[in-house]
């Protein structure tokens, strides 16, 4: 069956979903100012309008700008949208989840967090990836199966929303010391020390936030780890890098 | 025996002539006309998810004998000498009964477990009930003006004790296009006696409600509780077809119509904190209610009302802080030891709250969908953007209206999730509890590195110079002043117009003239603390508050109380 997919953001997730999304042959718009890159069977609109008649929502914006991208989402979703967000981040001082965000900001309930070892360009190109979604509701990972799943694509699920969010953004975080750490020239000993160190301290805060340790020995968090330490080149590592030869953290 | 008479057997009024309902009355009016239909609603649904498959049937009805040849066994009363014997033989037997004679005795099982749940509701026990009720409180506040309290129209005593806070227009509105279902925080017994009492003076409808099987013991209680509506819900009973009796009664009522009451709490709040952990199972009834009415094309709005009910004085306070002190209330639900079955206590409490100005608010809060959305005044869901929402929306897949046990299990969490912060915003902190927060606070500050309970021990130990107790109540309500500006809580008038002074000084009356032990009392210069562990039940409703209103100097010691309610 078609489902009618909206991705919000295109940038590389963003691309890559709504490429995943209309190679399973569903009806995908991408709301963007610019939607570069894409092929003629996705649409492309700057109207918010275009998600009113979606039935999933993938939220693919950097997590600083979810809560406005959030607050324009608002306006046009209502109980019946499921929406899902691949954001590795914590919001404000409070360091909300971003499903907390979606839940203050819009009307969906059914909601979910995809995160994990997911490589942008592997999941636009179908070669094989995976990930993990928290969700409360087996419906939306049933359909987020349909829209991007398969043998390319594996998507593991857990009811620990949480956890999966809180490791996803540790994994952010040690991403950015572990490649500044290298960038400096630390052995590969305090390297291992820091980010397994880190991601148990992490859990145990989890924990205590209601998020159960195991998710951050899981795809979410260690898992995702294993990928930057692999190499994977991502956003995080490039500003680490950036910071060890120098640069402003603001700017980096 | 005259007792197990009444509390087992419903004890009704003769009917000579039939009541029928006008149309202005409210639901819970039909109920009796209504009463077997409910019934037999429950028995099949339940006998219909069983009967199909065997081993579900027979996995349901060993569970059944299990548990209670279990019960009974260790009860050895008159009722374990009428049961026992049928449930020792029914277990052996199971396995040998063919299909239709297990469904025989499944439908029997069922049927006897809802008829005990199902109540009965007589207009005449009602109508006495509202008219005797607040004027029997009023007699027992006042005893000296008993006989004339019986002839006043309206008790001044009693609407002076108590104070009902709201948006009471709303509900009155939206009781009238849907059903209503009351969800309260839990401190005390007498909660559905003033609840009741606060939805009569705000002109809401009657609720039915499930009230603990301990409430019957008392044959007089018993009366009242069985003719006005509410259900019997034993909590001794472990079986897991009598936990879906009570679910799926409470489901077809709402789903009726009728507008109900149930403390998601699940049990009074031992420690005197607000509820955060709720159970979820009555909570489900409601939602999967709605989904029910949605898919049989039923238009039948659903909401909740989040209510905090708040004392001053809490009638029970001694024996459920120790209770929560030792564990017990974990493993005893039913106390039938305690302040509420003795009457010398009634008695003694309301002469001491007749004395208090607003010894007991109720506060009704923003009515809620089953989804958490915020309702407008035509009963409409609002989206956060302010758009109006169908809340059908929340159980259609891909268009269609669909029972889905696993999302409305989610939508459930959820939904406790919204209540337990709108406990938080809704609670009216009182005089007695913000000035045993100051004092428990002030009794962590000086004993740095003590543990709770070491701290607890310490009776008449600690003084503290009144002067400077004073200032920090008085510091403590200006910041909280400031928190319920931000809409964060709700303060009493009592604590927002009083000296801090004062507030100190009724605390002292109010505690030390109805608990047996003293919380704190003066000495010289000093307020000195008696029993630390009255203090903490009452202190402990300021817990999640306790680092917003401490300075700097206090921040260590609030951040220790703060962590009293990290697993409450």
């Amino acid at each position: 069956m078609t489902l009618r997919v909206g991705v919000l953001g295109a940038g590389g997730f963003g691309r890559a979903l709504a490429m995943a999304s209309a190679r399973h042959q569903h009806d995908v718009v991408v709301w963007s100012r610019g939607g570069r890159d894409l092929p003629n069977t996705i649409a492309v609109s700057s109207d918010i309008e275009a998600m009113r008649d979606r039935d999933l929502i993938f939220l693919a914006v950097p997590a600083r700008h979810a809560t406005s991208a959030a607050e324009q989402l608002g306006r046009v979703v209502d109980g019946r949208h499921l929406v899902v967000h691949v954001s590795r981040g914590l919001i404000g001082e409070d360091l909300k989840t971003i499903t907390t965000v979606l839940r203050e900001q819009t009307a969906a309930r059914r909601l979910g967090a995809l995160a994990g070892p997911l490589v942008a360009d592997a999941l636009a190109d179908g070669r094989p990836s995976g990930a993990v979604l928290g969700t409360r509701f087996p419906e939306v990972t049933d359909m987020v199966r349909e829209a991007i799943g398969g043998s390319e694509m594996r998507v593991y699920d857990t009811t620990d929303v949480t956890g999966v969010q809180m490791a996803s953004a540790t994994v952010g975080f040690l991403t950015v010391i572990l490649a500044y750490a290298q960038g400096v020239g630390a052995d590969a000993g305090p390297l291992a020390v820091m980010a397994t160190r880190g991601m148990v301290e992490a859990a145990r805060i989890g924990a205590t936030l209601g998020a159960k340790e195991q998710t951050f020995l899981g795809l979410a968090g260690l898992g995702d780890l294993l990928a930057v330490v692999a190499g994977d080149d991502r956003l995080e590592a490039r500003i680490g890098r950036a910071m060890a030869q120098g640069a402003d953290p603001r700017h980096a | 025996m005259l007792k197990r008479l009444f509390s087992e057997r419903p004890l009704r009024l003769p009917h000579l002539k039939p009541y029928v309902p006008r149309p202005s009355d409210p639901s819970i009016f039909w109920f009796n006309s209504e009463r077997n239909d409910i019934v037999s609603d429950v028995v099949n649904r339940i006998c219909s998810a069983h009967e199909p498959d065997r081993g579900r049937l027979e996995i349901a009805l060993n569970d059944a004998a299990y548990h209670e040849i279990r019960r009974l066994e260790k009860q050895r009363d008159d009722e374990a000498r009428d049961r026992l014997g049928y449930w020792r033989s029914m277990i052996r037997r199971i396995g040998k009964m063919d299909d239709a004679e297990q469904k025989r005795v499944l439908n029997s099982i069922v049927t006897t477990m809802a008829q005990d749940v199902a109540g009965n509701f007589d207009p005449r026990v009602y109508g006495f009930a509202r008219q005797a009720i607040p004027r029997m409180i009023a007699g027992l506040m006042e005893p000296r003006r008993f006989t004339k309290g019986f002839t006043m129209p309206q008790s001044e005593v009693l609407s002076r004790v108590l104070r009902v806070q709201g948006d009471i227009e709303h509900l009155n509105h939206l009781q009238s296009e849907g059903s209503l279902v009351f969800v309260p925080t839990h401190s005390s017994n007498l909660d559905s006696i003033v609840l009741a009492q606060a939805l009569e003076v705000s002109g809401l409808p009657p609720v039915i409600y499930g009230a603990g099987k301990n409430l019957f013991t008392n044959p007089i209680i018993s009366f009242f509780m069985h003719n006005l509506g509410a259900y019997r819900v034993d909590r001794r009973i472990r079986v897991q077809l009598y936990k879906e009796v009570l679910k799926l009664y409470s489901q077809v009522m709402i789903e009726r119509g009728y507008h109900s009451l149930f403390f998601p709490g699940g049990t009074r709040s031992r420690s005197g904190m607000i509820e955060r952990r709720l159970k979820l199972g009555l909570l489900g009834s409601a939602v999967e209610a709605f989904t029910t009415n949605q898919v049989r094309r039923v238009d039948r709005p659903i909401w909740f009302v989040p209510t905090t009910i708040n004392y001053a004085l809490v009638l029970e306070a001694e024996t459920l802080i120790r209770d929560w002190l030792t564990e017990e209330g974990k493993a005893r639900y039913i106390i039938e030891d305690d302040e509420f079955s003795r009457i010398d206590r009634w008695v003694a409490f309301f002469r001491k709250v007749v004395g208090m100005r607003a010894a007991c608010i109720i506060r009704f809060g923003e009515p809620i969908d089953p989804f958490g959305n915020v309702i407008d005044d035509k009963g409409a869901s609002l989206s956060p953007a302010g758009e109006t929402l169908d809340p059908g929306g929340y159980v259609e897949r891909r268009g269609t209206p669909t029972v889905d046990a696993a999302r409305d299990a989610a939508y459930t969490r959820e939904l406790g999730n919204v209540l337990a912060d709108r406990y938080e915003r809704d609670t009216v902190l009182m005089s007695t509890q913000v000035v045993g927060h100051v004092l428990f606070r002030n009794l962590v500050q000086q004993t740095p590195g003590m543990d709770l309970f070491s701290r607890l021990r310490l009776r008449n130990e600690i003084g503290i110079n009144r002067k400077l107790l004073v200032k920090d109540i008085g510091e403590a309500r200006d910041r909280l002043m400031e928190l319920e500006r931000n809409g964060a809580v709700h303060i009493s008038d009592v604590v927002r117009e009083e000296a801090p002074d004062a507030l100190l000084e009724q605390a002292l009356t109010f505690w030390n003239g109805y608990h047996n032990a003293t919380a704190a009392s003066p000495q010289d210069s000093d307020i000195v603390v008696g029993d630390p562990s009255l203090l903490l039940y009452y202190q402990n409703r300021l817990v999640p508050f306790a680092e917003r209103i401490a300075d700097s100097g206090q921040h260590k010691a609030a951040c220790e109380i703060e962590a009293l309610g990290v697993h409450r």
